[in-house]
């Protein structure tokens, strides 16, 4: 088991024993298959990914719940 | 009838139409709705399980209902995205209708009529979120479009589903449409557009409901092909997803909840301007329609499932009238009119014995359409089928001109009122409605129920009608309804000289 840290864009992503996911310290649930080691949220819900650090980091960059508003 | 068409094809006034319609949805507040409907439903409840397919038919149809009521055009059909000829070059992104690819870098799109000064899209708690992005091609796993060999190859698969009933599946069309299995058809759409269209918020582009007809239509010529393949699962998987369950999100009116309720297009007026060519179009496309007279019914028999039958007949004059079906079948029944075989005016499954559908109604001088099918697209069975004039009164209301205006009430979507004045010297007269309804005026005559002389929406006061027209002497006739189909409300209504 370990953990992982990074600031992604502008927030942080935690995955802690390997398993559980927080983004700017929300609990985010996810989907692990072990049939084919795929990853999936229900943010997302038009694909998958190969790990859970793609999974989080696809939620930061492409939901607006984590990514700062753009102004225009 | 409105006809969904590919949107590469729309004319400059359709696109026109269409954009300035989403425009005043989402100036109103109803087009968020449909984004938190959507990115507030539970994710498999709707995607990657069976309902995928019936819960999108459902949600764009309200959808286009909603652009047919504030562009007051019932044949303004949600066009379609034709994902073979819809690449980034399609005319369908031109500035007139869609706008194209965001910037390269920022994703922002800043062209066409959603460009980031038009169009903010909402998070999932409703929270201003930006502007719109799309990054065309940018996902590795969707980099192309769906071509139409690959459409076709989807289109051959049966059953509709299998268990588990989820993404893992590796036959059937459901999951292979969806894209989990296969070679990806609605996923890749979502995925190729990228920026917005990628999470459960994805309505907030528009291009999702023209996705998303795309993919009904697929569907659509899915059960053509294959009649005899029913939706699955009947029963068995999880609540929501089977054939009589009621769909999460998803409203018990004005038409049922259940994937049942949406599996016939044609009794949802779903109309393409083309199929694929080895798509045969519906055989009740051009039905024979047979003439009704007032107390005489006639025995009849669903012999095809999914089949319809259509019936006219003539209510001579203004009365309270009732139709219905007698017999072993479950059958439903819609009514069309008064001229005008698509103008719904009522609905019903089983308001007669037992499981029999009855309709009645007042109704207005005219011709009038019933539509029968059976409740269940897969079954056949035997009808009888009548209308009858009911034995009430049918007085039409006097308005006295220039004396006291008539309070009244659209109180059942659809409700049409009619009233009768007298005009005994020509000159100038005034008809209007008063109140908070919005309602919609036609005025009649003079000496007879079906012609028209005038109709108004909104001249009166606020969202009331008025109609000011020189009158000759005779009987007229003033017909006031809700500008929605499903509206009610309060109103008053007055004739005066002047």
């Amino acid at each position: 088991m370990s953990n992982y840290h990074e600031t992604f864009e502008g927030c942080t992503i935690e995955i802690k024993d390997d398993t559980y996911l927080t983004i700017n310290d929300k609990e985010i649930d996810y989907e692990h298959t072990l049939e084919n080691q795929k990853w999936s949220s229900r943010y997302l819900p038009y694909t998958q990914y190969d790990s859970l650090i793609d999974l989080a980091q696809a939620i930061v960059r492409d939901t607006s719940e984590f990514k700062p508003v753009i102004s225009h | 009838m409105a006809i969904r068409k590919d949107a590469n094809t729309l004319s400059t006034a359709e696109r026109a139409e269409f954009v300035a319609a989403v425009h005043e949805l989402k100036r109103t507040g109803i087009y968020d709705q449909f984004v938190l409907r959507h990115a507030n439903a539970n994710m498999r409840a709707i995607h990657r399980s069976p309902a995928f397919l019936p819960w999108h038919r459902r949600y764009i149809w309200d959808f286009e209902q909603e652009l047919q009521r504030v562009s007051g055009n019932p044949n303004l059909g949600l066009p379609y995205w034709n994902w073979p000829e819809g690449g980034a070059n399609a005319s369908m992104w031109d500035d007139d209708l869609l706008g194209g690819n965001g910037d390269v870098g920022t994703q922002i799109v800043n062209r066409g009529p959603f460009r980031a000064s038009q169009w903010t899209i909402v998070s999932s708690s409703g929270a201003p979120a930006g502007p719109l992005t799309r990054n065309f091609g940018s996902q590795g796993w969707a980099q192309t479009l769906p071509t139409l060999d690959e459409i076709e190859q989807v289109l051959a698969l049966t059953p509709y589903d299998v268990s588990p009933w989820n993404e893992f599946v590796n036959t059937g069309f459901r999951n292979q449409l969806e894209g989990f299995d296969g070679p990806n058809l609605h996923n890749r759409g979502h995925g190729w557009v990228a920026g917005s269209m990628l999470p459960m918020t994805s309505p907030n582009d528009p291009i999702f409901f023209m996705h998303h007809c795309m993919v009904d239509k697929l569907w659509h010529e899915w059960q053509l092909r294959f009649p005899n393949q029913g939706y699955l699962p009947v029963s068995g998987a999880a609540f929501g997803q089977n054939l009589t369950d009621p769909m999460a999100a998803t409203n018990a009116t004005p038409i049922g909840p259940r994937p049942l309720d949406v599996l016939d297009s044609s009794a949802l007026n779903i109309q393409y301007d083309q199929l694929l060519a080895g798509t045969l179009p519906p055989p009740s496309t051009q039905p024979d329609i047979i003439a009704l007279t007032i107390g005489s019914p006639v025995d009849a028999s669903i012999s095809i499932p999914g089949e319809e039958d259509l019936y006219s007949f003539e209510v001579p004059a203004f009365g309270s009238y009732t139709i219905e079906t007698t017999g072993p079948s479950d059958t439903f029944m819609t009514l069309f009119g008064p001229d005008n075989p698509n103008q719904q005016i009522a609905a019903n499954d089983d308001g007669g014995q037992g499981l029999n559908s009855r309709i009645s109604q007042t109704l207005a001088a005219g011709t009038y359409l019933v539509h029968i099918r059976l409740y269940s697209p897969n079954s056949t069975g035997n009808y009888t089928i009548g209308v009858e004039s009911n034995a009430v009164d049918t007085t039409i209301p006097d308005i006295n001109v220039d004396g006291p205006a008539i309070n009244a009430a659209i109180s059942v979507g659809r409700e049409s009122d009619l009233y009768h004045f007298r005009i005994d010297n020509q000159g100038t007269y005034t008809v209007e409605t008063e109140g908070s309804t919005d309602t919609f005026l036609t005025l009649l005559g003079p000496d007879d129920q079906t012609a028209e002389i005038a109709m108004d929406d909104d001249s009166g006061m606020f969202l009331n009608s008025r109609i000011r027209a020189q009158l000759t002497p005779g009987e007229y006739f003033a017909r006031v309804r809700h500008y929605s189909d499903f509206g009610t409300g309060p109103y008053s209504v007055s004739v005066h000289s002047g």
